[in-house]
């Protein structure tokens, strides 16, 4: 085994070759490289005839040298990469027997042990954020697994029996071959209707995500790529809608709190993200209930009004008796993180509220090494605003065509933004094409891809379709909606968002809301109990009225939400307009270059609000122009599509 | 002609007979139990035409028109029938047909015949109205394949009388239970999973979705997958298998004759439709008849036939990995397919609740039934 412990390195990498391993190896340690800020503390790299493995460290549980990565079993069996947390590691170890003893206390060498013992099954036993690779010396095989919810990201590549694994695109594109950046037209497409990519597309072509809630097997004869664990089927349970509220508060109260408490499991400084709204509270106000006395929390304070939540989280961190700390900036003061936000993104990335979580992550990093966050809950328990406008919308999607399109006329029409988009709506054919149309930035804007890309690829609301196959029988449009938003927007945006800009400052964020118990009795939990009367997260905001008054609890959301139309117009302008009118840049995508263009030109003089698409298209130009360039690429090639 | 053996005079309203489907099997095997039965009376059939039903077996008491889809003389046949004929009873195929009959009943001169209604599946699960409130309670017997389906029709309609609503399951039709052992058609897979539906997008409730999810985690590469049916959801499905690595090993198959449908039944390692809203379930019966273990969702009306472990394996409706793993757990236990094949057959063949007999002895009571004043 090579340990390189003097090298500063980030994340987890493999390579495999069942012809062993040439390709590739000369790169490996500058792709690890690429993770150094994902692990500061330690790396390591452990290799065999056909199997390279790579770690960088920031070292949260276990210390010492004893939690060094890549580890190998106490048999000297199995080898694992492990990035993550596993937080039920301390009651496993008693049922566990390495053949050595115990060695240290990391969750690492927990996670290789239950493998030992359990085989894959040990993906059953452990509730965490992870993803990891353990490689059998005796049987040849990779296991590679990612948590339930996809907290933590895991991608790879599999051709001509080289597989490898990486914790970003980044640094696995290095390994992959010599053909430079190549993009999957289909996952171009889907991004720009979406604004993400969902799983298993991978921006680069070749490349996918794991999906949440799989794992992987690999060795000479192929790879099989199997869930794991799944939520789709989980029905809503009635009995649950029978029960007395407050029963279900004071259940839902044990789950959180248990969820957390999981979550506080480290041996260095830990906070929590504060805004003022009501997942963080739960989040903290838990913390407090399991006996944190004095939980340090972090929040974003703007100058400007409209995106101010400094007041809001303030009072409920004086509500709560927490350790409060703030920043206040002003709103543009944002856009001086915009180049760390696409340096750190190395897949096109469109999400807007990456600033401000970057921004308050800097803030926390300063204090601590480890924060809690509230992602999750809007899609557990139906926060976002468009689930009760789907739930009213979707009777009109199944009136008659001719109807439909005469509403739609109409609303079309009058002026204003929000009935074009009423109008728009009308058109879907279902609940799935209503949410698609609702959620994603394509709207009914004209297509920025070519034709030929149009022509030769599926649609993204192929892919919610082909998702929502699998749902449990009879939920209402809501539900649809939330569960499609868990496993689809949630891993591959808010998650992401999340790990990379907390990555970026070295910080390690944890999400109690993704807790798979939590996720498993909100799927039971009937529709009433998440959304009524126009109250959302109704179950949750009991929860939270135990802690906080009223006046906290029930605030308007807000969100992380930026100026961007304001940016556009004002200070991004020139840099916006550069880059649409940059023909060697453009000329790299199949894009519609005068569509693209004729977008900016009207959100700019204020005809038409198209803000996130536009974003999702200056965030792809980016891309290309920040990796693709980088490592002076050949121009990008469209892969045909069979 | 109550309370005499006679033969009862029928009036038939059917949206069709000659095509693929569970509701078109049902009429079908009506048909054939009628034929048994000396059943005389009128068969209305919106879809078929005539030229179809010629080229098939409507028994000699039967007369027989088809529409074709033309509503408006479907309408009017259906009055002038009812109207200037004479019959013991009328049997409403469809509950879309409810409204018209129980209109042109209450105009009858004469007392008017005893209403049946045959209640499927999903069309009278939901969406039942005032109209159709009322036209249920007009009804002598309702006539419900699943006992999943009578109990969503007296959670809508909680004022009828729930003794008029019988359990009145399919049952497997004559082209199957006559045919002789045959070679395939075609070369069939080595070893293969079998699944038989429509593929509309309106029907991906089937779950053939969800199958080849669980399907492409097998560790089993020489094990194919075919579906046979046809449908306007073809290349969403070939789309799925191809995004899940198996569109090599997933065969379509629109086009396949009776006698080759016998052959993939008989040789397939097992038959899986994880369907969450099936009315009864049909194909199970036409699976389980030919010998192939069952794989259906613990839904609805399949409930009534797949039981798990019993009859077949029921998984979650959507979960995949209860698929994938009944499939591993039937092509590694060969103890479990043979109890699986034998306990399937024994429903549909001996005396089992599923035989054609049981079905024709079903329709000649339901005929003779004398259910008395007192529809509410």
């Amino acid at each position: 085994m090579c340990r390189e412990q003097n090298r500063a390195v980030c994340g987890i990498l493999g390579l495999f070759d069942s012809k062993g391993v040439r390709e590739g190896a000369d790169v490996f340690p500058q792709a690890l490289d690429r993770y150094r800020r994902r692990g500061p503390d330690d790396s390591g790299i452990w290799q065999d005839d056909i199997m390279l493995l790579g770690h960088r460290r920031l070292a949260i549980v276990d210390l010492s040298p004893l939690g060094h990565q890549p580890m190998e079993s106490a048999d000297h069996r199995f080898v694992i990469v492990f990035n993550g947390e596993i937080y039920n590691h301390a009651a496993l170890r008693p049922r566990l027997r390495p053949t050595q003893g115990w060695q240290g206390t990391s969750d690492t060498e927990t996670l290789v042990e239950a493998y030992r013992a359990w085989g894959v099954a040990c993906l059953e036993q452990i509730n965490g954020m992870f993803a990891f690779a353990i490689w059998d010396r005796t049987e040849r095989t990779l296991f590679v697994a990612r948590d339930r919810m996809g907290v933590k990201p895991l991608y790879y590549f599999h051709r001509d029996g080289r597989f490898g694994f990486g914790s970003r695109p980044g640094g696995l594109s290095l390994l992959q071959n010599g053909e430079g950046l190549q993009f999957d037209p289909e996952a171009l497409r889907v991004y720009l209707e979406l604004g993400y990519i969902p799983a298993p597309l991978s921006f680069q072509r070749d490349m996918c995500k794991l999906p949440a809630g799989h794992y992987l097997l690999v060795n000479s004869r192929g790879l099989r790529r199997i869930r794991y664990w799944d939520y789709r089927c989980i029905k809503p349970d009635p009995s649950m809608g029978v029960r007395s509220e407050a029963d279900l508060v004071e259940e839902l109260d044990v789950l959180l709190q248990d969820a957390v408490k999981a979550r506080l499991m480290a041996d260095v400084p830990l906070g929590a993200f504060l805004s003022g709204g009501v997942d963080s509270a739960l989040v903290v106000a838990a913390m407090k209930s399991v006996g944190v006395e004095h939980p340090k929390t972090f929040t974003i304070a703007f100058n400007e009004e409209a995106y101010n939540e400094g007041p809001a989280a303030a009072e409920a961190a004086e509500c709560l008796g927490v350790d409060h700390v703030h920043e206040t900036l002003g709103v543009n003061d944002l856009l001086s993180l915009l180049p760390t936000y696409i340096e750190e993104y190395d897949e096109p990335f469109s999400d807007s509220s990456a600033f401000p979580t970057m921004a308050v992550t800097r803030l926390a990093r300063r204090h601590v090494t480890v924060a809690l966050t509230g992602d999750g809950a809007d899609e557990l328990f139906g926060g976002y605003h468009y689930y009760p406008l789907i739930e009213r919308l979707a009777p009109m999607v199944r009136w008659r065509k001719g109807v439909k399109s005469a509403v739609a006329r109409i609303l079309d029409a009058l002026p204003g933004h929000r009935s074009k988009l009423l109008a728009g709506a009308l058109q879907s054919r279902d609940t799935i094409s209503l949410f698609h149309y609702l959620r994603g930035v394509g709207k009914d804007y004209p297509p920025l891809v070519s034709q030929d890309l149009l022509r030769n690829t599926a649609d993204s609301q192929s892919w919610f379709d082909q998702f929502a196959a699998s749902f449990a029988m009879d939920l209402t449009p809501a539900e649809t909606a939330m569960r499609l938003d868990l496993g689809l927007t949630l891993p591959a945006l808010f998650l992401q968002k999340v790990d990379v800009a907390t990555m970026a400052f070295s910080l390690e964020a944890r999400c109690p809301m993704t807790d798979y118990r939590l996720v498993e009795w909100a799927m039971r939990l009937p529709i009433q109990f998440k959304i009524r009367d126009g109250v959302s997260k109704y179950l949750l905001k009991k929860v939270l009225s135990r802690s906080l008054p009223e006046r906290c609890v029930h605030r308007p959301k807000r969100g992380f939400a930026v100026p961007l139309a304001e940016w556009l117009r004002g200070p991004l302008r020139g840099w916006a307009e550069e880059l649409v009118h940059d023909d060697t840049l453009m000329s790299r995508l199949p894009l519609e270059k005068n569509g693209v263009r004729l977008l900016l030109r009207q959100q700019l003089a204020g005809e038409r609000e198209s803000h996130p698409v536009l974003w999702s298209v200056l965030m792809l130009l980016c891309f290309v122009q920040t990796h693709a360039a980088r490592r002076s690429l050949p121009a990008l090639a469209l892969r045909e599509v069979a | 002609m109550d309370g005499t053996d006679a033969p009862p005079r029928v009036l038939f309203l059917f949206t069709e007979i000659y095509a693929h489907g569970g509701i078109q099997r049902f009429n079908q095997t009506l048909i054939e139990a009628c034929e048994r039965l000396e059943t005389s009376g009128v068969v209305l059939s919106l879809q078929d035409t005539a030229a179809v039903s010629a080229a098939r077996t409507i028994p000699g008491r039967l007369r027989f028109a088809g529409f074709a889809g033309d509503r408006r003389r479907f309408a009017i046949a259906v009055s002038k029938t009812l109207l200037r004929e004479h019959f013991d009873r009328v049997l409403i195929g469809h509950i879309n047909f409810l409204t018209l009959a129980t209109t042109i009943l209450a105009l009858c001169p004469r007392r008017p015949p005893r209403a049946l209604l045959i209640a499927h599946g999903i069309e009278v699960w939901s969406g039942i109205g005032r109209q159709r409130r009322f036209g249920l309670s007009r009804m002598d017997q309702i006539l419900c394949v699943s006992r999943y389906t009578r109990r969503r029709l007296l959670e809508q309609a909680p004022g009828l009388s729930a003794e008029r609503l019988i359990i009145f399951p399919n049952a497997l039709a004559g082209q199957w239970r006559n045919a002789a052992p045959a070679p395939p058609g075609r070369p069939l897979p080595e070893r293969f999973i079998l699944s038989v539906t429509r593929l509309e997008p309106g029907d991906r409730y089937k779950g053939i979705a969800t199958v080849i999810e669980a399907f492409s985690m097998l560790a089993d590469r020489e094990l194919q997958y075919i579906v046979v049916g046809q449908g306007r959801d073809l290349p969403f499905l070939e789309l799925v298998a191809a995004r899940s690595g198996v569109r090599d090993r997933v065969q379509f198959l629109d086009q396949v004759s009776d006698l080759e449908l016998i052959a993939l039944y008989r040789n397939c390692l097992a038959f899986v439709l994880p369907s969450g809203k099936e009315g009864f379930g049909i194909v199970f019966l036409e699976a389980m008849f030919f010998g192939a273990p069952v794989i259906a969702a613990a839904e609805k009306g399949s409930l009534d036939v797949v039981r798990d472990g019993k009859t077949g394996v029921a998984v979650a409706f959507g979960d995949t990995i209860a698929i994938k793993e009944a499939i591993e757990r039937l092509d590694c236990d060969a103890g479990l397919r043979k109890h699986l094949r034998s306990s399937g057959r024994h429903l549909v063949t001996d005396g089992g609740p599923f035989t054609f007999e049981c079905f024709a002895q079903r329709v000649a009571e339901v005929f003779r039934a004398d259910t008395g004043s007192g529809k509410s």
